[in-house]
Protein backbone atom coordinates (compact mmCIF):
# COMPACT_ATOMS: atom_id res chain seq x y z
CA UNK A 1 0.00 0.00 0.00
CA UNK A 2 1.42 3.34 -0.80
CA UNK A 3 2.74 5.35 1.63
CA UNK A 4 0.87 8.58 2.98
CA UNK A 5 2.99 9.77 5.68
CA UNK A 6 6.39 9.28 6.60
CA UNK A 7 8.30 9.90 9.85
CA UNK A 8 12.05 9.70 10.08
CA UNK A 9 13.89 10.59 13.14
CA UNK A 10 10.83 12.80 14.39
CA UNK A 11 11.84 14.47 17.78
CA UNK A 12 10.09 16.49 20.35
CA UNK A 13 10.63 17.90 23.41
CA UNK A 14 8.38 20.15 25.85
CA UNK A 15 9.21 23.19 27.85
CA UNK A 16 9.05 22.52 31.11
CA UNK A 17 9.80 25.38 33.90
CA UNK A 18 13.23 25.44 35.64
CA UNK A 19 12.05 27.92 38.12
CA UNK A 20 15.41 30.00 39.52
CA UNK A 21 15.22 32.85 41.84
CA UNK A 22 17.24 34.70 39.37
CA UNK A 23 15.67 33.39 36.29
CA UNK A 24 11.73 32.99 37.15
CA UNK A 25 11.53 32.55 33.30
CA UNK A 26 14.11 30.00 32.55
CA UNK A 27 13.04 26.54 31.09
CA UNK A 28 14.49 23.10 30.14
CA UNK A 29 13.70 19.87 28.24
CA UNK A 30 11.07 18.01 29.80
CA UNK A 31 9.58 14.65 27.98
CA UNK A 32 8.58 14.36 24.94
CA UNK A 33 8.93 11.86 22.17
CA UNK A 34 12.59 10.55 20.71
CA UNK A 35 13.66 9.50 17.23
CA UNK A 36 10.45 8.30 15.77
CA UNK A 37 10.50 6.37 12.37
CA UNK A 38 6.59 5.76 11.23
CA UNK A 39 5.49 4.90 7.56
CA UNK A 40 1.65 5.51 7.52
CA UNK A 41 -0.28 4.15 4.65
CA UNK A 42 -3.25 4.81 2.73
CA UNK A 43 -6.57 2.71 4.00
CA UNK A 44 -4.28 1.32 7.58
CA UNK A 45 -5.47 1.82 10.84
CA UNK A 46 -2.79 2.21 13.11
CA UNK A 47 -3.07 1.94 17.07
CA UNK A 48 -0.56 3.97 19.29
CA UNK A 49 -0.61 2.34 22.46
CA UNK A 50 1.21 2.77 25.59
CA UNK A 51 0.81 3.65 29.43
CA UNK A 52 0.29 7.37 30.25
CA UNK A 53 3.06 10.17 29.59
CA UNK A 54 4.06 7.11 26.66
CA UNK A 55 4.00 10.15 24.16
CA UNK A 56 1.45 8.90 22.78
CA UNK A 57 -0.43 12.26 22.58
CA UNK A 58 2.83 14.10 21.83
CA UNK A 59 3.68 12.24 18.36
CA UNK A 60 -0.06 12.82 17.49
CA UNK A 61 0.07 16.73 17.95
CA UNK A 62 3.00 16.60 16.12
CA UNK A 63 1.47 14.14 13.47
CA UNK A 64 -0.96 17.09 13.47
CA UNK A 65 1.28 20.17 12.65
CA UNK A 66 0.98 21.88 16.13
CA UNK A 67 4.63 21.35 16.92
CA UNK A 68 6.94 22.62 14.82
CA UNK A 69 9.45 19.22 14.33
CA UNK A 70 11.54 18.09 11.33
CA UNK A 71 11.41 14.53 9.92
CA UNK A 72 8.37 14.41 8.24
CA UNK A 73 8.00 14.44 4.39
CA UNK A 74 5.35 16.74 4.10
CA UNK A 75 5.25 20.47 6.09
CA UNK A 76 2.97 21.30 8.64
CA UNK A 77 0.74 23.54 6.16
CA UNK A 78 0.20 20.46 4.14
CA UNK A 79 -0.55 18.21 6.59
CA UNK A 80 -2.77 20.41 8.41
CA UNK A 81 -5.21 20.39 5.35
CA UNK A 82 -4.67 16.40 4.91
CA UNK A 83 -5.43 15.63 8.94
CA UNK A 84 -8.28 16.09 10.46
CA UNK A 85 -7.24 15.52 14.33
CA UNK A 86 -9.69 14.97 17.08
CA UNK A 87 -7.72 15.41 20.28
CA UNK A 88 -8.40 13.46 23.84
CA UNK A 89 -11.33 14.90 25.73
CA UNK A 90 -12.27 18.28 24.59
CA UNK A 91 -14.69 20.43 27.00
CA UNK A 92 -16.85 22.18 24.76
CA UNK A 93 -18.84 24.78 26.51
CA UNK A 94 -20.72 27.81 26.55
CA UNK A 95 -24.00 29.92 25.19
CA UNK A 96 -23.03 28.79 21.94
CA UNK A 97 -24.82 25.90 19.78
CA UNK A 98 -23.28 22.84 18.08
CA UNK A 99 -23.71 24.26 14.67
CA UNK A 100 -22.49 27.63 15.39
CA UNK A 101 -19.09 25.79 17.14
CA UNK A 102 -19.09 23.88 13.57
CA UNK A 103 -19.08 26.85 11.93
CA UNK A 104 -16.45 28.68 13.34
CA UNK A 105 -14.35 25.89 13.03
CA UNK A 106 -15.34 25.32 9.12
CA UNK A 107 -14.56 29.27 8.65
CA UNK A 108 -10.82 28.18 9.59
CA UNK A 109 -10.80 26.37 5.77
CA UNK A 110 -10.58 27.14 2.43
CA UNK A 111 -12.77 24.35 1.36
CA UNK A 112 -16.14 23.79 1.44
CA UNK A 113 -17.59 22.45 4.38
CA UNK A 114 -21.07 20.21 4.02
CA UNK A 115 -21.79 21.10 8.12
CA UNK A 116 -25.55 19.50 7.88
CA UNK A 117 -24.12 15.90 6.24
CA UNK A 118 -21.13 16.02 8.62
CA UNK A 119 -23.69 16.31 11.74
CA UNK A 120 -25.21 13.96 10.40
CA UNK A 121 -22.86 11.28 9.54
CA UNK A 122 -21.86 12.11 13.72
CA UNK A 123 -25.28 11.54 14.95
CA UNK A 124 -25.78 15.07 16.33
CA UNK A 125 -28.79 16.13 13.85
CA UNK A 126 -30.85 16.30 17.49
CA UNK A 127 -28.55 18.41 19.22
CA UNK A 128 -27.10 20.70 16.46
CA UNK A 129 -29.41 23.52 17.82
CA UNK A 130 -28.46 22.50 21.73
CA UNK A 131 -26.12 24.83 23.65
CA UNK A 132 -22.47 23.63 24.48
CA UNK A 133 -23.00 23.55 27.75
CA UNK A 134 -25.86 20.84 27.50
CA UNK A 135 -23.78 18.54 25.87
CA UNK A 136 -23.07 15.26 27.60
CA UNK A 137 -19.20 14.01 27.05
CA UNK A 138 -20.38 11.54 24.58
CA UNK A 139 -21.82 14.74 22.65
CA UNK A 140 -18.94 16.41 22.85
CA UNK A 141 -16.49 13.49 21.52
CA UNK A 142 -18.93 13.27 18.41
CA UNK A 143 -18.27 17.04 17.83
CA UNK A 144 -14.66 16.50 18.19
CA UNK A 145 -14.96 14.10 15.68
CA UNK A 146 -17.38 16.53 13.08
CA UNK A 147 -14.91 18.76 12.71
CA UNK A 148 -12.37 15.62 12.48
CA UNK A 149 -14.05 14.53 9.34
CA UNK A 150 -13.95 18.39 7.85
CA UNK A 151 -12.64 18.91 4.41
CA UNK A 152 -12.33 15.22 3.74
CA UNK A 153 -8.98 14.30 5.33
CA UNK A 154 -6.79 11.90 3.32
CA UNK A 155 -5.51 10.67 7.18
CA UNK A 156 -7.54 10.75 10.90
CA UNK A 157 -5.37 11.25 13.99
CA UNK A 158 -7.50 10.71 17.18
CA UNK A 159 -6.29 11.09 20.51
CA UNK A 160 -8.80 8.20 22.93
CA UNK A 161 -11.57 8.83 20.99
CA UNK A 162 -13.51 5.74 22.68
CA UNK A 163 -13.14 7.86 26.20
CA UNK A 164 -16.53 8.65 26.98
CA UNK A 165 -18.81 7.10 24.70
CA UNK A 166 -21.10 4.56 25.30
CA UNK A 167 -21.00 0.36 24.09
CA UNK A 168 -23.30 1.13 20.94
CA UNK A 169 -21.39 4.69 19.51
CA UNK A 170 -18.23 2.83 20.65
CA UNK A 171 -19.46 0.05 17.84
CA UNK A 172 -20.53 3.06 15.53
CA UNK A 173 -17.70 4.43 15.93
CA UNK A 174 -15.71 1.29 14.96
CA UNK A 175 -17.64 0.87 11.61
CA UNK A 176 -17.58 4.06 10.45
CA UNK A 177 -13.67 4.61 11.32
CA UNK A 178 -13.33 0.41 9.37
CA UNK A 179 -16.11 2.54 5.98
CA UNK A 180 -13.22 5.57 6.20
CA UNK A 181 -10.39 2.89 6.02
CA UNK A 182 -11.71 1.23 3.28
CA UNK A 183 -12.34 4.32 0.98
CA UNK A 184 -8.42 4.71 1.48
CA UNK A 185 -8.21 7.32 4.82
CA UNK A 186 -5.21 6.28 6.84
CA UNK A 187 -6.11 6.36 10.79
CA UNK A 188 -4.00 6.75 13.53
CA UNK A 189 -6.06 6.17 17.07
CA UNK A 190 -4.67 5.94 20.25
CA UNK A 191 -5.38 3.90 23.67
CA UNK A 192 -3.80 2.46 26.74
CA UNK A 193 -5.58 -0.38 26.42
CA UNK A 194 -4.96 -3.18 23.47
CA UNK A 195 -8.64 -4.80 23.54
CA UNK A 196 -10.33 -1.08 22.75
CA UNK A 197 -8.38 -1.62 19.31
CA UNK A 198 -7.50 -5.20 19.12
CA UNK A 199 -11.04 -5.50 16.74
CA UNK A 200 -10.14 -2.04 14.63
CA UNK A 201 -6.74 -2.03 14.10
CA UNK A 202 -4.17 -3.55 11.33
CA UNK A 203 -1.30 -2.34 12.89
CA UNK A 204 -0.23 -1.26 16.47
CA UNK A 205 2.75 0.91 17.54
CA UNK A 206 4.19 0.59 21.11
CA UNK A 207 5.29 3.79 22.71
CA UNK A 208 7.00 3.87 26.11
CA UNK A 209 8.99 6.97 27.44
CA UNK A 210 8.90 8.91 24.04
CA UNK A 211 10.65 5.74 22.32
CA UNK A 212 8.91 3.55 19.51
CA UNK A 213 9.74 0.14 20.88
CA UNK A 214 8.09 -2.27 18.05
CA UNK A 215 5.38 -2.00 15.08
CA UNK A 216 3.42 -4.16 12.86
CA UNK A 217 0.19 -5.91 13.37
CA UNK A 218 -1.03 -7.09 17.02
CA UNK A 219 -0.05 -10.57 16.14
CA UNK A 220 3.35 -9.82 14.70
CA UNK A 221 3.68 -7.62 17.85
CA UNK A 222 3.00 -10.50 20.39
CA UNK A 223 4.91 -13.44 18.23
CA UNK A 224 7.83 -10.87 18.21
CA UNK A 225 7.91 -10.64 21.82
CA UNK A 226 6.93 -13.66 22.81
CA UNK A 227 3.57 -13.09 23.80
CA UNK A 228 0.41 -14.80 24.55
CA UNK A 229 -2.26 -14.11 21.99
CA UNK A 230 -4.86 -12.24 24.82
CA UNK A 231 -1.52 -10.02 26.21
CA UNK A 232 -1.71 -6.77 27.06
CA UNK A 233 0.09 -3.29 26.99
CA UNK A 234 1.67 -4.17 30.16
CA UNK A 235 2.93 -7.35 29.10
CA UNK A 236 4.12 -6.08 25.95
CA UNK A 237 6.20 -2.93 27.86
CA UNK A 238 7.23 -5.39 30.10
CA UNK A 239 8.28 -8.04 27.25
CA UNK A 240 9.97 -5.27 25.02
CA UNK A 241 12.18 -3.87 28.48
CA UNK A 242 13.10 -6.99 29.91
CA UNK A 243 11.08 -6.57 32.98
CA UNK A 244 9.32 -9.24 34.78
CA UNK A 245 5.52 -8.22 35.03
CA UNK A 246 5.28 -9.47 38.63
CA UNK A 247 7.82 -6.90 39.84
CA UNK A 248 7.04 -4.10 38.13
CA UNK A 249 4.90 -1.65 40.59
CA UNK A 250 3.52 2.24 39.70
CA UNK A 251 6.75 3.60 39.07
CA UNK A 252 6.67 2.92 35.46
CA UNK A 253 9.61 5.53 35.11
CA UNK A 254 12.08 3.32 36.58
CA UNK A 255 15.48 3.62 34.69
CA UNK A 256 15.81 0.40 34.18
CA UNK A 257 12.82 0.24 32.17
CA UNK A 258 13.92 2.89 29.85
CA UNK A 259 14.69 0.17 26.53
CA UNK A 260 17.13 0.72 24.15
CA UNK A 261 17.97 4.79 23.58
CA UNK A 262 18.81 7.04 26.53
CA UNK A 263 16.75 10.51 26.67
CA UNK A 264 18.94 12.45 28.55
CA UNK A 265 18.50 15.41 30.72
CA UNK A 266 14.70 13.68 30.93
CA UNK A 267 12.51 15.25 33.77
CA UNK A 268 12.04 12.68 36.21
CA UNK B 1 -7.98 32.91 3.73
CA UNK B 2 -9.15 35.97 5.22
CA UNK B 3 -9.54 37.18 8.83
CA UNK B 4 -12.97 39.25 8.24
CA UNK B 5 -15.53 36.41 8.45
CA UNK B 6 -13.67 34.47 11.00
CA UNK B 7 -13.48 37.67 12.74
CA UNK B 8 -17.36 38.57 12.71
CA UNK B 9 -18.15 34.87 13.34
CA UNK B 10 -16.34 35.49 16.80
CA UNK B 11 -17.94 39.07 17.84
CA UNK B 12 -21.72 37.55 17.27
CA UNK B 13 -20.54 34.59 19.46
CA UNK B 14 -18.93 37.26 21.71
CA UNK B 15 -21.95 39.84 21.44
CA UNK B 16 -24.54 36.78 22.28
CA UNK B 17 -22.37 35.80 25.28
CA UNK B 18 -23.92 36.20 28.84
CA UNK B 19 -21.22 38.46 30.00
CA UNK B 20 -22.59 41.00 27.81
CA UNK B 21 -25.70 41.35 29.93
CA UNK B 22 -23.29 43.38 32.38
CA UNK B 23 -21.46 45.22 29.80
CA UNK B 24 -24.55 46.81 28.17
CA UNK B 25 -26.23 48.07 30.87
CA UNK B 26 -22.77 49.42 32.15
CA UNK B 27 -21.66 51.26 28.91
CA UNK B 28 -25.29 52.70 28.60
CA UNK B 29 -25.28 53.99 32.55
CA UNK B 30 -22.17 55.24 31.79
CA UNK B 31 -22.20 56.56 28.50
CA UNK B 32 -25.65 57.80 28.08
CA UNK B 33 -25.64 59.24 31.20
CA UNK B 34 -22.61 61.18 31.66
CA UNK B 35 -24.08 62.35 28.30
CA UNK B 36 -27.40 63.40 29.69
CA UNK B 37 -25.80 65.32 32.99
CA UNK B 38 -22.32 66.75 31.15
CA UNK B 39 -24.77 68.39 28.55
CA UNK B 40 -27.27 70.04 30.98
CA UNK B 41 -26.57 73.81 30.34
CA UNK B 42 -26.87 74.60 34.16
CA UNK B 43 -23.98 72.03 34.92
CA UNK B 44 -20.97 73.25 36.77
CA UNK B 45 -17.73 71.02 36.86
CA UNK B 46 -15.19 71.35 38.80
CA UNK B 47 -11.22 72.83 37.81
CA UNK B 48 -12.59 75.59 36.24
CA UNK B 49 -13.44 73.30 32.97
CA UNK B 50 -15.94 75.16 30.99
CA UNK B 51 -18.30 73.19 28.86
CA UNK B 52 -19.62 75.21 25.52
CA UNK B 53 -20.21 72.89 22.86
CA UNK B 54 -21.19 69.04 22.17
CA UNK B 55 -17.37 68.34 21.27
CA UNK B 56 -16.68 69.68 24.67
CA UNK B 57 -19.54 67.13 26.04
CA UNK B 58 -18.11 64.51 24.56
CA UNK B 59 -14.58 64.89 25.28
CA UNK B 60 -15.75 65.20 29.10
CA UNK B 61 -17.64 62.17 29.31
CA UNK B 62 -14.65 59.94 27.59
CA UNK B 63 -13.65 60.44 31.90
CA UNK B 64 -16.47 57.77 31.43
CA UNK B 65 -15.80 55.70 28.69
CA UNK B 66 -12.55 54.69 29.81
CA UNK B 67 -13.75 53.85 32.75
CA UNK B 68 -16.83 51.40 31.44
CA UNK B 69 -15.56 50.81 27.71
CA UNK B 70 -12.30 49.57 28.66
CA UNK B 71 -13.36 47.12 31.04
CA UNK B 72 -15.73 46.06 28.99
CA UNK B 73 -12.99 45.35 26.55
CA UNK B 74 -11.10 43.17 29.33
CA UNK B 75 -13.96 41.11 30.00
CA UNK B 76 -14.83 40.58 26.89
CA UNK B 77 -11.20 39.78 25.89
CA UNK B 78 -10.20 37.70 29.16
CA UNK B 79 -10.99 34.23 28.02
CA UNK B 80 -10.40 35.02 24.33
CA UNK B 81 -7.48 32.07 24.34
CA UNK B 82 -7.11 30.76 27.91
CA UNK B 83 -10.84 29.21 27.41
CA UNK B 84 -10.04 27.37 24.30
CA UNK B 85 -6.97 26.26 25.94
CA UNK B 86 -8.25 24.82 29.01
CA UNK B 87 -11.24 23.37 27.24
CA UNK B 88 -9.14 22.06 24.46
CA UNK B 89 -11.07 23.41 22.09
CA UNK B 90 -7.50 25.68 20.89
CA UNK B 91 -5.78 21.90 19.96
CA UNK B 92 -8.48 21.62 17.10
CA UNK B 93 -8.57 25.61 15.52
CA UNK B 94 -5.16 25.13 15.53
CA UNK B 95 -5.19 21.58 13.38
CA UNK B 96 -7.02 24.17 10.79
CA UNK B 97 -5.39 25.19 7.86
CA UNK B 98 -5.32 28.76 8.47
CA UNK B 99 -2.38 30.95 8.81
CA UNK B 100 -1.82 31.46 12.89
CA UNK B 101 -0.72 35.04 11.64
CA UNK B 102 -4.68 35.18 9.98
CA UNK B 103 -6.28 33.65 12.77
CA UNK B 104 -4.58 36.35 15.43
CA UNK B 105 -5.71 38.98 13.27
CA UNK B 106 -9.68 37.36 13.37
CA UNK B 107 -9.06 36.91 17.39
CA UNK B 108 -8.12 40.23 17.71
CA UNK B 109 -10.95 41.66 14.92
CA UNK B 110 -13.78 39.57 16.77
CA UNK B 111 -13.23 41.08 19.98
CA UNK B 112 -12.42 44.35 19.59
CA UNK B 113 -15.67 44.33 17.39
CA UNK B 114 -17.75 43.15 19.90
CA UNK B 115 -16.86 45.93 22.39
CA UNK B 116 -16.32 48.92 19.95
CA UNK B 117 -19.85 48.34 18.43
CA UNK B 118 -21.67 48.72 21.33
CA UNK B 119 -19.91 51.56 22.33
CA UNK B 120 -19.87 53.20 18.82
CA UNK B 121 -24.11 52.46 18.91
CA UNK B 122 -24.41 53.99 22.76
CA UNK B 123 -21.74 57.50 21.64
CA UNK B 124 -24.57 57.58 18.57
CA UNK B 125 -27.25 57.71 21.04
CA UNK B 126 -25.82 60.13 23.15
CA UNK B 127 -25.21 62.34 20.29
CA UNK B 128 -28.71 62.59 19.88
CA UNK B 129 -29.37 63.34 23.88
CA UNK B 130 -26.65 65.99 23.16
CA UNK B 131 -28.48 67.32 20.40
CA UNK B 132 -31.46 67.49 21.90
CA UNK B 133 -29.89 69.37 25.04
CA UNK B 134 -26.75 71.71 23.73
CA UNK B 135 -28.82 71.82 20.16
CA UNK B 136 -25.45 71.35 18.95
CA UNK B 137 -23.54 68.68 16.89
CA UNK B 138 -19.90 67.95 17.22
CA UNK B 139 -18.29 68.80 13.66
CA UNK B 140 -17.38 65.82 11.18
CA UNK B 141 -13.81 66.37 11.69
CA UNK B 142 -14.40 66.06 15.10
CA UNK B 143 -16.73 63.05 15.32
CA UNK B 144 -13.99 61.14 13.35
CA UNK B 145 -11.39 61.87 15.69
CA UNK B 146 -13.23 60.99 18.28
CA UNK B 147 -14.15 57.83 16.65
CA UNK B 148 -10.27 57.43 15.64
CA UNK B 149 -9.78 57.43 19.49
CA UNK B 150 -12.30 55.22 20.82
CA UNK B 151 -11.69 52.71 18.46
CA UNK B 152 -8.16 52.63 19.15
CA UNK B 153 -8.05 52.58 22.77
CA UNK B 154 -10.28 49.36 22.80
CA UNK B 155 -8.08 47.95 20.13
CA UNK B 156 -4.97 48.90 22.92
CA UNK B 157 -7.29 47.03 25.72
CA UNK B 158 -8.05 44.17 23.45
CA UNK B 159 -5.04 43.31 22.55
CA UNK B 160 -3.32 43.52 25.74
CA UNK B 161 -5.91 41.11 27.08
CA UNK B 162 -5.58 38.69 24.08
CA UNK B 163 -1.74 38.64 25.24
CA UNK B 164 -2.51 38.28 28.59
CA UNK B 165 -5.21 35.58 27.58
CA UNK B 166 -2.24 33.89 25.56
CA UNK B 167 -0.04 34.10 28.34
CA UNK B 168 -2.02 32.76 31.05
CA UNK B 169 -2.57 29.03 32.23
CA UNK B 170 -5.76 29.58 33.66
CA UNK B 171 -8.90 32.12 33.52
CA UNK B 172 -8.05 33.70 36.80
CA UNK B 173 -4.34 34.35 35.93
CA UNK B 174 -6.01 36.08 32.97
CA UNK B 175 -8.38 38.30 34.15
CA UNK B 176 -6.01 39.26 37.41
CA UNK B 177 -3.71 40.65 34.14
CA UNK B 178 -6.23 42.27 32.52
CA UNK B 179 -7.54 43.77 35.75
CA UNK B 180 -4.18 44.60 37.30
CA UNK B 181 -3.07 46.57 34.17
CA UNK B 182 -6.13 48.26 33.40
CA UNK B 183 -6.09 49.74 37.24
CA UNK B 184 -2.69 50.40 36.71
CA UNK B 185 -3.55 52.62 33.69
CA UNK B 186 -7.00 54.15 34.32
CA UNK B 187 -6.17 54.20 38.40
CA UNK B 188 -3.03 54.38 39.28
CA UNK B 189 -1.73 56.38 36.55
CA UNK B 190 -1.83 59.22 38.27
CA UNK B 191 -0.17 58.44 41.37
CA UNK B 192 2.61 57.02 39.19
CA UNK B 193 2.76 60.57 37.50
CA UNK B 194 2.81 62.21 41.02
CA UNK B 195 5.83 59.91 41.97
CA UNK B 196 7.56 60.51 39.01
CA UNK B 197 6.91 64.30 39.15
CA UNK B 198 8.72 64.01 42.46
CA UNK B 199 11.19 62.12 41.44
CA UNK B 200 12.61 64.59 38.87
CA UNK B 201 12.24 67.86 41.25
CA UNK B 202 8.62 69.00 40.16
CA UNK B 203 6.79 69.49 43.21
CA UNK B 204 3.09 68.42 43.22
CA UNK B 205 1.52 70.50 45.57
CA UNK B 206 -0.18 72.68 42.24
CA UNK B 207 -0.73 69.71 39.47
CA UNK B 208 -2.02 72.90 37.65
CA UNK B 209 1.99 74.18 37.17
CA UNK B 210 3.47 74.56 34.04
CA UNK B 211 6.19 72.01 34.85
CA UNK B 212 3.71 69.52 36.48
CA UNK B 213 1.28 69.59 33.22
CA UNK B 214 4.49 69.00 31.22
CA UNK B 215 5.44 65.99 33.03
CA UNK B 216 1.67 64.76 33.09
CA UNK B 217 1.37 65.22 29.34
CA UNK B 218 4.77 63.33 29.39
CA UNK B 219 3.37 60.20 31.07
CA UNK B 220 0.51 59.86 29.09
CA UNK B 221 2.30 59.14 26.14
CA UNK B 222 2.87 55.63 27.82
CA UNK B 223 -0.52 55.23 29.30
CA UNK B 224 -3.37 53.86 26.63
CA UNK B 225 -5.73 56.48 28.28
CA UNK B 226 -3.35 59.05 28.44
CA UNK B 227 -2.60 58.82 24.52
CA UNK B 228 -6.45 58.52 24.31
CA UNK B 229 -6.73 61.80 25.44
CA UNK B 230 -3.99 63.31 23.76
CA UNK B 231 -5.58 62.32 20.62
CA UNK B 232 -8.75 64.02 21.47
CA UNK B 233 -7.55 67.31 23.01
CA UNK B 234 -6.00 67.66 19.28
CA UNK B 235 -9.53 69.58 18.12
CA UNK B 236 -9.15 71.57 21.24
CA UNK B 237 -8.02 75.29 20.61
CA UNK B 238 -8.69 75.81 24.82
CA UNK B 239 -6.20 72.57 25.51
CA UNK B 240 -2.46 72.78 24.97
CA UNK B 241 -0.38 70.78 27.05
CA UNK B 242 2.99 71.58 25.00
CA UNK B 243 3.17 67.76 23.26
CA UNK B 244 3.92 68.18 19.59
CA UNK B 245 1.06 66.18 17.56
CA UNK B 246 4.22 64.01 16.13
CA UNK B 247 5.17 62.79 19.45
CA UNK B 248 1.59 61.61 20.26
CA UNK B 249 0.80 59.84 16.64
CA UNK B 250 4.21 57.60 17.38
CA UNK B 251 2.98 57.38 20.67
CA UNK B 252 -0.31 55.91 19.08
CA UNK B 253 1.51 54.15 16.14
CA UNK B 254 3.60 52.35 18.89
CA UNK B 255 0.14 51.42 20.65
CA UNK B 256 -0.61 49.89 18.02
CA UNK B 257 1.72 47.85 16.89
CA UNK B 258 3.43 46.65 19.74
CA UNK B 259 0.42 44.70 21.13
CA UNK B 260 -0.67 43.63 18.31
CA UNK B 261 2.86 42.06 16.92
CA UNK B 262 3.12 40.47 20.34
CA UNK B 263 -0.04 39.08 20.08
CA UNK B 264 0.32 37.54 16.44
CA UNK B 265 3.79 36.37 17.53
CA UNK B 266 2.12 35.20 20.44
CA UNK B 267 -0.59 32.60 18.59
CA UNK B 268 2.18 32.05 15.90
CA UNK B 269 4.79 30.20 18.57
CA UNK B 270 1.56 28.89 20.99
CA UNK B 271 1.56 25.20 22.38
CA UNK B 272 -1.78 24.45 23.18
Amino acid sequence: METLLSLSDVSWRHKVRDFSTWKPWAQRDGSGIYSIDLEIKYGTIIGLIGPNGAGKSTLMRAICGLYDCEGFDKSCEDRRTQIGYMPEQVRWEGRTTVRHALESIAMMREDEVDIQSIIQTVGLSSKSEELLDNLSQGMRQRLSLACALFGNPKMLVMDEPLNGLDPLAQRAFSNLLKNLAKKGVAIVISSHQVTDLESLVDEVALLHHGQLLIEGTLNKVRKDLDLEQDSGIVEMICSATGVDPEEISLELSRDNMLPFKNLGGEEE
Amino acid sequence: MNAIPLGLHIMKERLTAGRMMVIWPLLAMFILFSSWGLSDPKVNLPSSIVIDSAYDVMFVSTAFIIFSATLGAVLISFDGVSRDRLSGVLEIKLSQPIKRSIYAKALLFGHWSAIFLPVMILNLISLLIIWYRLDDLPSIEEFFIYTLGTGLLLLWYTSIQLLASSWAKDLGSSIAIGLGLWMVFTLLWLVLTTVVAGISGVGVDDLNSTDYIRIDAIMDLFSPNGVYHHLLEMPLDDVNRGMHPAYISLAAILWSIIPVYLFTNRIERIYP
